[in-house]
């Protein structure tokens, strides 16, 4: 061991994985440098950290007594999916515990005829559509990751997907959950039914990046599969136009299960990865799917068609079938890293504006883009005003990472001014905590700390992550605050 | 609720002072949920109105002591609604009330509660603090989601001032679906049938005498056919099943009703139940057995059961009845020592949250006083 | 990815490497793709994790023995490849990362004479013939066998078919359409010298001249994937020499040695032969490939009608990306039905010598597949590569009880059709 961790001792260590072998069998227990290099960083590579130890749970029991030995040791930990968190939220703690959470990967309990599932988190999110899809039933939630990340993710980070503006996000299908707080206290929160009574904690602990503890079963909600989809994709000569699509779609009245642009860049990296056929001359191209019964479809179709035709679309075409439908599909979900065929590195923003302020967005994105002079790719979840700008660099060049960071965050910046987030679906993980602070007021940064504080006063629980690292600017220069000596605020 | 001693505070600011000066602070709204309101020294009638719509965004921003009913003729104007259909709108129920109490209506079905739109929340806490949580766009994963913890709290955590929810078009017709199956068994099992069909239904409410009511919203033109799809899955229930279709003021009559709870007996105590289908039959037979009157209607699929009981029921029978169901239940009228009853989850999670939003206990609900 | 890789120092594959590194964008993708990841459910059993644990070596930050382990893990399906949005070149970075690290590794002294019992006998089929006899007396001993050793004897047939020679010119049934080499593989040769005879025929009947070069040596596959770099050159280079170049393809009828053959740039990267066998890249092909670009005879319709379940091999479907053709190629007989296998991308396990080397895996990947392939209810499996039918015959024998559900090449499917025999 390099270094030891904040707030515990060699000794302390020796003593901590004496009892973890108490719990694990030693092929359970990972520690050497091979195995815990691979673990040390997720979808966003420029952040990285090595654990002291990786251990693979199987039971609920274990991860349990696992958070209980890490409680009593002081031992900060992180419970990790897939590492497909594309803000730095699964990086695991310097010198800290990774809980592998992907064999946890039953299936619980499925009720078609109560449309609920019961999974652990280590099932991958696909999965649960695939294993109740026999009953014409779907899991709504489909983040791009959808056949790698896993739910227990989802849930740390309120995951969303392309079918968000219908549906919701991670929470919205969410009925209940068992976790286990960072003290070791197990907590059920909500149950199996679509309504409940009091305080919805089960929301409160989605989207919390783990700060909270972590889920040990989770409850989710199943919706009938839509009957038709009817997938339509628009290409225009200028990305403008594209987003002034999308809100004349929205004024129409029509609510599609998506709607999706993305660029030139992130068009042709796409075609390079799956060969999607996307229109070679086209700046923008815009996805729009219909879906419900084919009755509702096909009585809005042509209603589309004509909103897309006066929209400026010079070609319209629609999904011939299923797999050309997968393909449009597969192809955008592709996007992110298909980008790694025109750029070694890159860092995927998520911030979101209204959708009103779209196209004002993409408008300064790209002069940036081009005061920077880095490539921005931009595919993005335009019905939701989520935009997704892939800021390009190669971290092998002198301070290019630096230069691709304060793009970025300008780009959070802009977000910010137009009245929106800074991250639609991703999270703030590593990578945006520190412009937390600028979307909230002081006051509301120093509530969620002493938030984090009344549930896991050590920071055990993915420390480090989401919450900006000290609660006021101020606080950095001026020594100990007097809330801070009072134990009301704290710092990293 | 109108008493001379309620505070009615016309601004923030107004009521950060009135919470630091005051204990034992109940909130109501426009009092139309009694059991949740009674005893309240603080209203937020004084601060109402909406503050930013845009109907392009799909988003609103009012006060929390806005009536229900301005919002919905505002949004209305736009071709928009509520997509968790409130109930008590006419009734005069607030947008803070309605949030603090957690309801949703029977049009909650199609895509989900108030706890599924609420996107950002500006509140008072217990220290007088003005905190704000979520965001004013329809997407937003940063900071804790505040929003939806506040949602059903009662009024326990703080004093709701802004709200920002997310909403939908309205569609072009609405048409409802009558069915009188045979019996509450043969009516459950349509319900159940329906709710894992693909018909994309509004609501699907059932009363215990079979009748299943069905809320179907999209455009004229595919009104016939998809009509035609539900009649028969129905007939596959029971083919000698009754089916009437309404429409027009028909259709807005059943589900004004429903949301209102015109279909409550005068003086009777109404009690929200988060249940599933899987308990219709058992919840039905449970209540036989008690021995008790009572008004039924399960909503959203079976997924909670409206129960009016007459005041002379105690606490203890309904108590009972949460504990062999395993859920618990929301008093919205009547008098309680408690609203809430039955199992409470989570404890240990809600304590530890409390300690930071109401550190000096000022915040009181029926259920703490 | 971020790397500093010492390009310059590493040689020739330093920067095939790095390239294959630099690619990665780490985004997981791989990790339903991969068998190991989905048997082991670890991060250093994964493609994206094996990526960094190379880098991490290169860059010499990790040892090479503690990466070794979960390296040696990869089956070499390339599945990871099909499935990367970003395209990193898996394969050749792997094999690469073999051929440079096998010098530095400290193997021990049973598995050094295993690795070199193997490389010595499988690639020569005379050698392998006698090896696979003795393996039929060794049989009785089986109990006493240490397990890696047994588990070899098992995939063995507990008897050899006759040896059958090539001819070095196999001539086309009338008109003659064109002309080609073919590889005639070296385990496939003892185990079902069938399958190229079958092949043959299947040319010959559609008008196509085979030549079968005497001079051919092992394609050399088996060497690089196990990181003999310097035996899978001298193959490489004698193979170069061996075929023709006045034919219009060189042909493989076993799916490992496709893509082994389409490797040979890589393999002889700095030597004065790359130009070559770039080239000769150029020409390899399946025969599927050239049969379904040729247009085949249509064969009889099949007397009963049969399910057949087509089996991707891996160094087909992702190594070549050869998926459709052979499917066409089946399709075209009558009263034949196709069925996909569940799951069918993913790795059977048997991967060249992996069942030798990582037996526990690989039998656990084999019953997966034997499950998936019974799911199918299929009357006969077809598929292109010979160590895929090993694999699932045996695990189909595990798993199946009663019925003896038989797997056949390709091309022995079409054989049988042409001369209307019953499939299964």
């Amino acid at each position: 061991m390099s270094a030891e961790p904040d707030s515990a001792s060699a000794q302390n260590i020796t003593a901590f994985f004496a009892e973890l072998s108490r719990i694990y069998s030693a092929d359970r227990i990972l520690t050497n440098n091979a195995q815990l290099a691979p673990y040390e960083s997720d979808g966003l590579t420029c952040f990285r950290a090595r654990p002291c130890g990786v251990v693979l749970p199987e039971t609920q029991q274990e991860v349990i007594d696992t958070v209980r030995l890490c409680h009593r040791f002081e031992m900060p930990f992180i419970a990790r999916g897939s590492g497909t968190s594309l803000s730095g939220g699964a990086v695991p703690i310097e010198n800290g515990l990774v809980i592998a959470m992907n064999r946890m990967n039953k299936i619980l309990d499925y009720d078609a005829e109560q449309l609920t599932a019961v999974v652990e988190p280590g099932v991958i999110n696909l999965k649960v559509s695939q294993h109740v899809a026999g009953d014409r039933l779907y899991y709504a939630p489909d983040p791009s990751s959808g056949p790698v990340c896993t739910i227990g993710g989802n849930v740390a980070f309120n995951s969303g997907g392309a079918h968000c503006l219908k549906y919701g996000m991670t929470s919205n299908h969410v009925l209940g959950i068992k976790a286990v707080l960072p003290d070791g206290e197990i907590v059920n929160l909500g149950g199996d039914s679509l309504e409940s009574v009091g305080q919805d904690l089960t929301g409160m602990f989605i989207g919390s990046e783990g700060l909270f503890g972590v889920a040990l079963e989770v409850t989710l909600r199943l919706l009938p599969k839509p009957e038709k989809y009817y997938t339509l994709q628009a290409a225009y000569d200028s990305l403008e136009k594209a987003g002034n699509a999308v809100a004349m779609v929205v004024a129409s009245g029509l609510l599609p299960g998506a709607m999706e642009i993305m660029d030139r860049l992130s068009m042709d990296a796409a075609d390079a990865a799956i060969g999607a056929g996307y229109p070679q001359d086209a700046a923008a191209v815009l996805i729009v799917e219909l879906e419900g019964t084919t009755d509702e479809v096909e009585a809005e179709m042509p209603l589309l068609h004509s909103v897309i035709e006066e929209s400026g679309a010079y070609i319209v075409e629609a999904a011939k079938d299923d797999a050309h439908r997968t393909k449009i599909w597969t192809g955008r979900k592709s996007a992110f890293s298909a980008v790694g065929r025109l750029s070694p590195d890159f860092i995927v923003q998520d911030g979101v504006v209204p959708r009103t302020r779209l196209a004002e967005a993409l408008a300064e994105i790209e002069r940036l883009s081009g005061e920077y002079g880095i490539r921005v790719a931009n595919v993005f979840h335009a019905g939701d005003g989520n935009l997704h700008p892939l800021v390009m660099f190669d971290g092998r060049e002198e301070g290019a990472l630096h230069k691709a960071e304060e793009l970025s965050g300008e780009i959070i910046r802009l977000c910010i001014r137009l009245g929106g987030s800074i991250t639609g679906e991703h999270g703030v993980g590593l990578e945006k905590r520190m412009y937390l602070g600028e979307m909230y007021g002081e006051d509301d940064i120093e509530f969620m700390h002493r938030l984090q504080h009344a549930v896991d006063p050590q920071k055990l629980a993915n420390r480090g992550k989401k919450l900006p690292a000290a609660t006021a600017p101020a606080l950095l220069t001026r020594g100990a605050h007097p809330l801070e000596k009072q134990g009301v605020i704290f710092r990293d | 609720m109108t008493t001379s001693s309620m505070h009615r505070p016309a601004n923030i600011e107004e009521l950060q002072d009135f919470v630091r000066a005051s204990q034992n602070i109940r909130v109501c709204g426009a009092g139309t949920k009694p059991s949740l309101s009674s005893g309240a020294i603080v209203s937020t009638s004084g601060m109402s109105g909406i503050l930013e719509y845009e109907p392009s965004e799909y988003t609103f921003t009012a006060l929390a002591g806005t009536p229900l009913s301005e919002i919905r003729d505002a949004l209305a104007e736009n071709g928009q609604l509520f997509p968790f259909d409130p109930p008590l709108v006419e009734a005069g129920a607030t947008l803070g009330g309605t949030t603090a109490s957690g309801l949703s209506g029977p049009g909650r079905f199609r895509y989900g509660g108030i706890r599924d739109f609420i996107l950002g929340v500006k509140m008072v806490t217990g220290e007088g603090r003005a905190v704000f949580g979520g965001g004013k766009v329809v997407k937003n994963a940063a900071g804790f989601d505040i929003p939806k913890l506040v949602t059903g709290s009662l009024g326990r955590l703080g004093v709701l001032v802004e709200l920002t929810f997310k909403v939908f078009p309205i569609p072009e017709t609405w048409t409802t679906i009558r069915a009188d199956f045979r019996g509450l068994d043969t009516g459950n099992l349509a319900m159940i049938r329906l709710a894992m069909a693909q018909e994309e239904l509004q609501c699907l409410d059932l009363e215990p005498s079979g009748r299943l009511w069905l809320r179907l919203g999209g455009l004229s033109a595919a009104v016939d056919g998809r009509v035609d799809r539900v009649r028969k899955l129905l007939q596959q229930v029971d083919a000698g099943v009754n089916v009437e279709v309404l429409s027009g003021t028909d259709d807005v009559h059943v589900w004004d009703d429903a949301r209102e709870f015109r279909w409550v007996p005068e003086n009777y105590q109404l009690i929200k139940l988060p249940v599933s289908s899987a308990q219709v039959v058992t919840a039905e037979q449970l209540l036989t057995e008690a021995g008790f009157e009572s008004a039924r209607r399960y909503s959203v699929g079976g997924n909670v059961l409206w129960l009016a009981i007459p005041e002379s029921v105690g606490s203890d029978e309904v108590d009972r009845l949460c504990q062999q169901l395993g859920r618990p239940a929301l008093a919205l009228t009547g008098s309680w020592s408690d609203p809430q009853r039955g199992p409470r989850q989570g404890q240990a999670f809600a304590e530890r949250l409390l300690t930071v939003f109401d550190p000096d206990s000022r915040f009181e609900t029926a259920a703490t006083a | 990815m971020q790397h500093d890789i010492p390009v310059d120092q590493i040689g020739p594959l330093g920067l095939p490497m790095a390239e294959a590194v630099q690619k990665c964008v780490h985004c997981g993708f791989c990790l339903p793709a991969c068998p190991t990841y989905q048997v082991h459910g670890e991060e250093m059993d994964s493609p994206r994790g094996r990526i960094f644990l190379m880098k991490e070596v290169l860059e010499g930050n990790v040892a090479l023995d503690e990466a070794e382990p979960y390296v040696d893990k990869c089956l070499g399906c390339v599945g990871c490849e099909t499935a990367c949005p970003s395209g990193v070149p898996y394969g050749e970075l792997i094999t690469a990362f073999r051929a440079t690290s096998e010098t530095k590794r400290d193997r021990s002294a049973i598995d050094k004479t295993l690795r070199r019992f193997i490389l010595e006998t499988l690639p020569y089929p005379g050698r392998f013939r006698m090896a696979a006899k003795l393996g039929g007396v060794g049989r009785i001993f089986r109990k006493a066998m240490p397990g890696r050793l047994g588990d070899m004897l098992d995939l063995l047939p507990a008897k050899l078919p006759a040896a059958q020679p090539l001819p070095e010119v196999f001539p086309a049934e009338g008109e003659r359409k064109g002309r080609v080499a073919l590889l005639a593989g070296c385990a496939q040769q003892v185990l079902a010298p069938d399958i190229n005879f079958a092949t043959l025929r299947v040319l010959a009947k559609n008008g196509i001249e085979t030549v079968i070069p005497k001079q051919q040596s092992c394609c050399g596959a088996l060497a690089a994937h196990t990181g003999a770099a310097d035996q899978a050159k001298q193959f490489a280079k004698q193979n170069l020499k061996a075929f023709p170049t006045d034919v219009d393809a060189i042909l493989t009828n076993a799916a490992g040695c496709g893509s082994g053959m389409h490797e040979y740039e890589l393999w002889l990267r700095g030597e004065p032969e790359q130009a070559a066998a770039e080239e000769f890249v150029k020409r390899v092909c399946d025969v599927s490939v050239f049969l379904a670009k040729l247009g085949i005879v249509a064969p009889p319709e099949l007397q009963t009608k049969t399910r057949l379940a087509y089996h991707d091999a891996c160094h087909l479907a992702h190594a070549q990306k050869v998926k459709s053709q052979p499917r066409e190629l089946l399709a075209s007989i009558g009263n034949l039905e196709l069925v996909e296998i569940p799951n069918g991308d993913m790795c059977c396990g048997s991967a060249g010598t992996y069942n030798i080397e990582q037996p526990e895996t690989a039998a656990e990947l084999g019953n997966q597949k034997a499950r998936a392939v019974i799911s199918t209810e299929p009357d006969v499996v077809a598929t292109g590569n010979i160590g895929c039918m090993t694999q699932i015959e045996t695990h189909l024998s595990n798993v199946v009880f009663g019925k003896r559900i038989p797997v056949l090449h390709t091309m022995q499917i079409l054989d049988r059709a042409y001369r209307g025999e019953p499939l299964a």
